[in-house]
């Protein structure tokens, strides 16, 4: 391999320029990886928000609207479910779980969340992981006991025992707040990377007396008032639920209770698969993902054309060493396999600079990641495709690097051995 | 020996839409022979050399290198046939900057196996050919063997080109105005070094030059005006 070892040299005769070219390289390599990186990741922690949930069940609405209200807590409900047609399903032969969901309240622009306990129980996310409290417990028969979704506790500091007031309605700054009725901190999930450690869990019991003595909306005046330790001794059941989660003993009967629940005389309802309504919402994100993936191509290919140009500007200043080697023996072709090895040896060593880039700032941003995005980036080693895209950028600039490669063969072939200058 | 060296003859060469440049009817440079051929430049010399080395092909005539019909052979094997046989030194900056001298002066036997093996016949290795003609050109110094090419004086770096020129025996040495980065006495003093390499290596020496001060150095002097009849009378 004499031949490399000539482009070695004479890319290190050139090091600064060639450090640059390969830098540019790397940086375009590392964004590329990066933003790969974060695609599968998102579309993974995404597919995972919700799993081992067969049927989510709300009001008549939109699919996409019923799972970004039920799940990621974005957007309104357009309507509340009866109590009873609740218990209706709950009490299907079919249904092996059912998780009652209330919503409507925040706390400092946090959304609560009104269940009971068998979504501490059922619900899961991921790889089919339940919730698991990091202190305290789960909410038990007092109204008034709140458990933390792991972001709350951590973005509000609150500890076990703190109190808190919850606010009627989602809007980040309420008017209306519940102060006659403070929640305390029981429990404080496990961070899961889902909406979920964005959410105050609270007893539909507890949704329930915030708001019993309110009438159209508005809270009750002077003696209407109910205090809460009168609450705690009247019937909490709830009137209406915003929507509901149901776990089924065979998952082959699905359809079938789909079906049944969406064609229920009791009131009008829409049943949907949590896989099949993921689906829908990522292909709406998914044009901005590619977007994305796409303008990373594009600097990618922008680095390799600041490798073309810098070969190509060298040329001309390189005409005497081209002279040199010819006077000595090496024939046009050597010359442009000089410049192909080293357009490969730029592009190898930005590659390899790139991916090492990459771990680094993965391992600076890991944390941060992971807390504010609930992305957990892996330190992995490229993945298949990964490999394939690393490929793909040496197979490119092999490609380019034939470019100047094909000028200096001309060149050499017309120059011969005379030097010009 | 029944061939000469160097053999031209009805030589003719045009480059396309030029009128032409070289017309020489005859021309012969025998084994072991010095010559100095005088041009000055756009004489064609540059284009002689290129013939001679096997980069061009004549539009007419024959070229024989060792009774070797270059205009026979193929661009490939005329870049073979010019390495094997063939060494040259060049005006100036004839090194790779960022070679050793060493590397330099060994670059011929990494494109040419006959070199390479002349070399090591002649000298063991190589690595002792090119210290032993370095060290017959006066560098002598171990440490400047393995020192950049671009930090010697440009003197020393024309008896590195003339090493690089010798190395593995080639049965010709063409040098381009080697001495004119030279003041006088280092150009005698670099010539008689450079005689005496080519005499122990049984190698011709085509030299180029417009500087006539050296021509009676030489076994015999020419001047490609007269021998070119495409030369114009100015040029005489």
């Amino acid at each position: 391999m004499y031949l490399f070892r000539l482009a070695m040299a004479s890319l290190a005769n050139r090091r600064f320029t060639a450090t640059l070219t390969a830098f540019a390289i790397a940086l375009s390599v590392c964004l590329l990886l990066a933003v790969e990186r974060v695609r599968v990741e998102a579309r993974n922690s995404f597919a995972s928000t919700i799993s081992g949930t067969d049927l989510i069940v709300g009001a008549r609405s939109g699919s996409v609207n019923l799972l970004l209200y039920s799940v990621f807590r974005i957007g309104n409900a357009t309507n509340n479910i009866r109590w009873d047609s609740f218990e209706h399903f709950a009490a299907s032969p079919q249904v092996k779980w059912a998780i009652p969901i209330s919503l409507g309240d925040s706390h400092r622009g946090y959304r609560v969340m009104g269940t009971n306990q068998s979504y501490f129980e059922h619900y899961q996310y991921g790889r089919k992981q339940n919730l698991e409290l990091a202190s305290g417990r789960a909410f038990a028969t007092d109204p008034f006991e709140v458990v933390l979704g792991a972001e709350v506790a951590d973005a509000l500091h609150y500890k076990l025992g703190d109190k808190l007031v919850l606010a009627h309605g989602v809007a980040v700054v309420s008017l209306v707040k519940h102060d006659d009725k403070p929640f305390t901190v029981v429990g404080i999930l496990k961070r899961t990377g889902t909406p979920v450690d964005r959410t105050l869990h609270i007893s539909l019991g507890g949704m329930e007396a915030i708001h019993i003595d309110w009438h159209n909306g508005v809270p009750a005046q002077g003696k209407g008032r109910i205090s809460a330790d009168q609450a705690r001794n009247m019937d909490l059941t709830p009137q209406a639920i915003t929507a509901f989660m149901l776990g089924l003993n065979n998952k082959i009967s699905t359809f079938a209770l789909q079906r049944e629940i969406n064609e229920f005389r009791g009131e009008p309802m829409l049943a949907i698969l949590p896989g099949v309504a993921l689906q829908e919402l990522w292909s709406m994100m998914g044009t901005a993902e590619k977007a994305l993936f796409v303008i990373s191509l594009f600097v990618v290919l922008t680095g390799l054309i600041g490798m073309l140009t810098a070969i190509l500007t060298s040329l001309n200043e390189r005409r005497r060493e081209m002279a040199i080697l010819r006077s000595v023996g090496a024939r046009p072709w050597h010359i442009a396999t000089l410049l192909i090895f080293e357009a490969f040896a730029l592009a190898l060593s930005g590659v390899i600079a790139g991916v090492g880039l990459l771990y680094v700032c993965i391992a600076a941003s890991r944390g941060y990641l992971q807390a504010n995005y609930g992305l957990d980036l892996p330190m992995s080693w490229p993945s298949e495709y990964e490999w394939t895209l690393l490929a793909g950028i040496l197979a490119a600039a092999l490609l380019m690097g034939s470019v100047p490669a094909w000028r200096a063969y001309r060149q050499s072939l017309a120059d011969g051995l005379s030097i010009r200058l | 020996m029944t061939h000469a060296l160097i053999e031209l003859s009805d030589l003719g060469f045009n480059w396309p839409g030029h009128p032409q440049l070289l017309d020489i009817p005859a021309f012969r440079l025998e084994r072991g022979e010095t010559l100095f051929l005088k041009g000055p430049s756009g004489s064609g010399k540059t284009t002689l050399l290129g013939l001679l080395g096997g980069v061009h092909k004549p539009s007419q005539g024959s070229i024989r290198l060792l009774g070797q019909e270059l205009t026979e052979l193929s661009a490939g094997a005329r870049d073979r046939f010019r390495v094997d046989h063939t060494g040259y030194i060049f005006q100036q900056f004839n090194l790779l900057p960022f070679l050793s001298v060493r590397e330099n002066v060994e670059l011929p036997c990494h494109f040419s196996n006959v070199r390479a093996q002349r070399a090591r016949q002649r000298h063991g290795s190589v690595d002792k050919a090119a210290a032993a003609l370095l060290a017959h050109l006066g560098l002598k110094d171990k440490d400047l063997l393995e020192r950049r090419a671009d930090s010697l004086s440009i003197g020393q770096q024309q008896r590195v080109a003339a090493a690089r020129a010798l190395i593995g025996q080639p049965e010709l040495v063409i040098a381009d105005e080697p001495t004119s980065a030279l003041d006088y006495d280092a150009r005698e003093a670099f010539l008689q070094l450079l005689f005496a390499e080519c005499r122990d290596a049984g190698a011709s020496l085509l030299f180029v030059s417009h500087d006539q001060s050296l021509a009676p150095l030489f076994d015999r002097n020419l001047s490609l005006a007269e021998l070119n009849r495409a030369a114009t009378p100015a040029e005489v």
